[in-house]
């Protein structure tokens, strides 16, 4: 039976009329213009190098002043021999096992941020991609998450020093022929260590964590490409695996040393470890459609059904108690097991219909439907100096559902040649229920999604010289999930591009969503602006110059209860920042027909508000060519970044780098 | 031995699947190659005439050895597309009048024809492709972005259609999107303007069946799930904005000048702002999805002014229904 459907399965590929590959066109000299074009000429000239590409390599010096914890959090460069690019093509003129073969890396040697790109092809043959990128991950804020900062302990209690690989291959069999089948494998997997903190009643321990994650993802499938419809099918599979752990074998008084009833309660020991084990299956369907020419189809069918298995275990001494029952106990052993499953469906179905020259109908259904469901057990044992007591086993039970559905019209009509306007309506509706409530919550909830939405838009072109856009969405909502769920809102966008001389174009942008709720007790209004304006500027051949500078807005105010005493307060929230950046690049008086240039400008940020923030980027940049393929670059930038509110996390920095570039 | 009744449903499934496909493939109209190719029908007597690309190479000499390597040369190259050595005029047209008067009104030209047209034109061939599958919820395509706006036709080299270096692409992109690529010069961002990601890794410039075209992982999950796959669960308590709105309900991920990119400054407002409903028994619609406010926190006191000191596990939970393990 195996046999047969992979017989079956071979078929079409083996039948597939196969590209004339590139290797076996005659190159033919080019026929007079009136000649019936003849065989193609051969797409690669025997002149062609079979090795191009670039070796950037340097030093980059850096000095830091400020807190080095916030620059390794936000820029995170540092000092050291670098390999900053390398960038090559090999092209194989007898067409072995490639055509073509791109290799790119960038930031080796030491940098926060490694990245590998692989592409390899040949022609009507194989299509290989592989990806890679080595992510350092550094974060330690005080300002985030310090409850000790007032007894002058600066500690960030959710910190992290870690790397995330992710690594991902696909491989196309046939790209060009109808039956185009693909494989693929990525993996993405974290490491390091951190701060976390270990909960227990009336206190919480700062304690290091090591973290390790892994997710594999397997997927192949086929693409059916014909003249008249495509379908795509596509299976995968993931697996993850989660091994966090927190130990800690010394005296840690935790975060409220205050004596609790005359006790001081306190961390002696602690062994915590999550066994996390996951896998899941996804499938894909996918297929288009233009039976006529009148018409086209478009339709999707996805689906995947996650789960994880959970070993979770926990041993921890020292002195603690139970709130409930005020009972002091000295240590406590927890395991818990659970399984959870989330078989999630979406599927979309659409058209275009063009009945008429000017007029377009464009029609889109979709659906997305989760439901998260959990089972478990918690048995957690209490130790205590006179007895142990065993607690009752807490089963680990919930449940998440989520219905989504869209349905959007819209008609676009070319009013004129240059002029498109469109207008349409969508309807969101949904339900979703939660027995999960955080926090002491009242328990199963469960609520609709109620919002009808008008759209409008139009489209301004005359030729290449002017462009305009807008993109308008008023909604009114009876229902939403969340108190800051968009309700009645209106979204705008508009754009426009002007080509005001031959060298000088320029560019406006502005964007505007205000999202009222006025349900008592929520009365939320929010209003966020983002007005940008850009120009590129080439007043002679060899200057460029480019500039933009952006302004946005940002305004929430929301009711919220004050968690003692359930009084009603406002939460505000505010963020205007002016934005703007320019890089001038000139190209300075040459010799020996090499021309160095030399470019500058840089970025800041200025912000205002809940977190007023400054944030300078300056940096300039000089390229010397020595000679053909050798040339001398250098790069000075500067980050200073200030906080008014938390002015002990900023920090200044000086980054020199400079070395050589071959190239060929 | 007998088999299993459950294995011979599988099989008879797995056969009722890939039965159709088979037998689809070979017998539908169009198979075997070319014969449903879509023959440029011939010129009607007095309308210009195709001419083959070679003609177009002694004027056009540039773009015509520039179009040798470029992808686009397996229309000139390939019967199915039935367009063999007229590759330029797949897009541009008959150019026999053109070639006789050299007068570009005489030939058409996509990248100054209206955006729907010219996308027509591109997708003649590349309509029936999983690429366009996102198409109609595109805003790329109901905002009349041609397709030229991003991918150069011409150009040399297998990738110059469109810009493969994460730094070009987000240049690109950029040129646009001007107000966003300003977020990212916030000191809480994703790694763009450094080159280790690129705007494409989240988005689909082609659309997507995702809110803002975001790209799909795992076939219907979030992009954000693709590096950061600890986060995925699923747990045994969620935390049901995740999954309901996305990590957007509380990152900006294009960047912040909040520490972690969160949207509010202070780690307390983002949660008490949804935790905020008075104690009501469990009720169908209430006002918003979310528990009440924690009563015994004394918001004061720096030891619960940020909630994920405790609640650590913000994102989902294995074993705690409260997220605090």
């Amino acid at each position: 039976m195996k046999l047969l459907l992979a017989l079956l399965l071979s078929i079409p590929l083996l039948a597939q009329d196969a590209a004339a590959p590139a290797a076996q066109t005659t190159p033919a000299p080019a026929p007079a213009a009136s000649e019936a074009p003849a065989a193609s000429p051969s797409p690669t000239p025997s002149t062609e190098q079979w090795l191009t590409g670039s070796l950037d390599f340097g030093y980059r010096f850096a000095s830091v002043g400020g807190s080095n914890d916030t620059y390794r959090s936000v820029v995170n460069l540092g000092q050291g021999p670098r390999l900053l690019g390398l960038d090559f093509t090999v092209v194989d003129p007898k067409k072995r096992l490639f055509d073509r073969l791109d290799v790119r890396a960038y930031n080796w040697g030491g940098d926060p941020y490694n990245t590998v790109h692989v592409d390899a092809a040949k022609r009507g043959i194989y299509d290989f991609n592989f990806d890679y990128r080595d992510i350092a991950y550094f974060n330690f804020l005080p300002s985030f998450a310090d409850p000790l900062l007032g007894s002058g302990i600066v500690l960030d209690e959710n910190s992290y020093d870690t790397r995330r690989r992710m690594s991902d291959f696909q491989l196309d069999l046939f790209p060009g022929h109808r039956i185009v089948p693909y494989f693929a494998y990525g993996r993405d997997s974290g490491h390091g260590t951190g701060i976390t903190t270990f909960e227990t009643d009336a206190n919480e321990y700062p304690v290091y964590d090591s973290l390790f994650d892994k997710t594999d993802n397997y997927r192949a499938g086929v693409h059916l490409e014909f003249n008249r419809y495509h379908i795509t099918l596509e299976q995968g599979g993931a697996t993850l695996r989660e091994d966090q752990q927190a130990n800690t074998s010394t005296f840690n008084a935790g975060n409220n040393p205050v004596p609790f009833f005359g006790q001081q309660l306190d961390l002696t020991g602690l062994a915590q470890a999550y066994g996390i084990r996951g896998d899941s299956i996804y499938s894909k369907g996918l297929f288009t459609a233009d039976p006529v020419s009148w018409a086209d189809f478009y339709g999707q069918f996805l689906y995947s059904r996650p789960e994880t298995n959970v070993n979770y275990s926990q041993l921890n001494e020292g002195s603690f108690v139970v709130l409930s029952s005020l009972l002091f106990y000295t240590g406590e052993q927890a395991l818990a097991f659970a399984e959870t499953k989330e078989p999630h469906t979406s599927a979309s179905f659409g058209f275009e219909l063009r009945p008429w020259k000017r007029i377009r109908i464009v029609e889109n259904w979709m659906t997305d439907r989760l439901h998260t469901a959990a089972a478990g057990l918690l048995t957690d044992m209490i130790l205590s100096p006179a007895a142990s007591v065993q607690t009752t086993p807490l089963p680990l039970t919930s449940a998440l559902v989520m219905n989504y559905n869209q349905e959007q019209i819209e008609v676009l009509v070319d009013v004129t040649r240059k002029l498109t306007v469109r207008g349409g309506y969508r309807y969101v509706w949904g339900d979703a229920e939660t027995d999960a409530a955080l926090i002491a919550g009242p328990g199963p909830e469960s609520s609709d999604l109620r919002q009808n939405v008008g759209l409008a838009g139009a489209t301004f072109r005359t030729g290449q010289k002017l462009s305009a856009s807008v993109d308008f969405e008023d909604a009114s909502s009876s229902h939403a999930y969340f108190r800051t769920s968009l309700y009645n809102y209106q979204k705008m966008r508009a754009r426009a591009r002007y080509q005001a001389l031959s060298k000088l174009a320029l560019q406006a942008t502005f964007s505007l969503l205000n999202n009222q709720n006025p349900t008592p007790g929520i009365n939320y209004d929010f209003l966020s602006r983002q007005n940008s304006l850009s120009a590129t500027w080439i007043p002679s051949k060899r200057i460029t110059v480019l500039g933009e500078y952006t302004r946005s807005t940002l305004r929430s105010n929301i009711n919220y209860l004050e968690p003692e005493f359930l009084i009603p307060e406002l939460s505000l929230y505010r963020d205007n920042a002016h934005g703007a950046s320019a890089l001038v690049d000139v190209a300075l008086p040459g010799y020996a027909g090499l021309t160095p240039r030399l470019a500058f400008g840089g970025s800041l940020l200025v912000s205002s508000g809940s977190r007023p923030t400054t944030y300078y980027q300056p940096l300039a940049r000089l390229n010397v060519p020595l000679h053909k393929g050798l040339s001398w670059n250098s790069e000075y930038r500067y980050y200073g970044y200030g906080e008014v509110f938390y002015s002990y996390e900023g920090f200044r920095a000086h980054l020199l780098q400079t070395g050589v570039k071959l190239s060929r | 031995m007998p088999v299993p009744l459950l294995a011979l449903r599988k099989r008879r499934l797995l056969a009722a699947l890939v039965f159709p496909i088979a037998a689809a493939a070979v017998l539908l109209p169009g198979w075997p190659a070319g014969a449903q190719t879509p023959t440029p029908a011939a010129p009607a007597p007095g309308a210009p005439a195709y001419v083959g690309s070679e003609t177009c190479q002694p004027c056009h000499e540039d773009i015509y050895n520039a179009f040798q390597k470029n992808p686009h040369k397996l229309v000139d190259t390939q019967k199915r597309r039935g367009w063999e050595a007229r590759a330029c005029e797949s897009c541009h047209g008959p150019g026999g009048k053109h070639a006789e008067s050299a007068d570009k009104k005489d030939i058409l030209n996509p990248a100054a024809m209206p955006a729907d047209k010219a996308a027509r034109d591109c997708l003649k061939c590349h309509l029936n492709q999983p690429t366009h599958i996102g198409r109609l919820q595109s805003s790329h395509a109901s905002n009349e972005v041609s397709c030229t706006a991003c991918h150069a036709i011409h150009r040399n080299g297998p990738n110059g259609l469109a810009p493969r270096k994460m730094a070009a692409i987000n240049e690109q992109c950029a040129s646009c999107h001007t107000a966003v690529w300003a977020q990212f010069q916030r000191p809480y961002k994703h790694r763009l303007p450094e080159g280790a990601m690129s705007c494409v890794d989240c988005h689909n410039p082609h659309g997507s069946i995702q809110h803002a075209s975001l790209q799909t992982y795992a076939a219907n999950e979030r992009p954000c799930f693709r590096c950061h796959g600890n986060l995925r669960g699923p747990f045994t308590f969620e935390h049901a904005p995740v999954r309901l709105e996305g990590c957007g309900a509380c990152h900006e991920p294009h960047g912040s000048a909040n520490p972690r990119m969160l949207t509010r400054a202070e780690v307390r407002y983002m949660c008490l702002e949804c935790h905020a409903n008075l104690p009501v028994a469990p009720v169908k619609n209430p006002p918003a999805l979310g528990g009440v406010p924690p009563a015994f926190h004394d918001l004061f006191s720096p030891q619960f002014q940020n909630c994920t000191v405790c609640h650590l596990k913000i994102h989902g939970s294995y074993v705690s229904q409260d997220l605090l393990k």
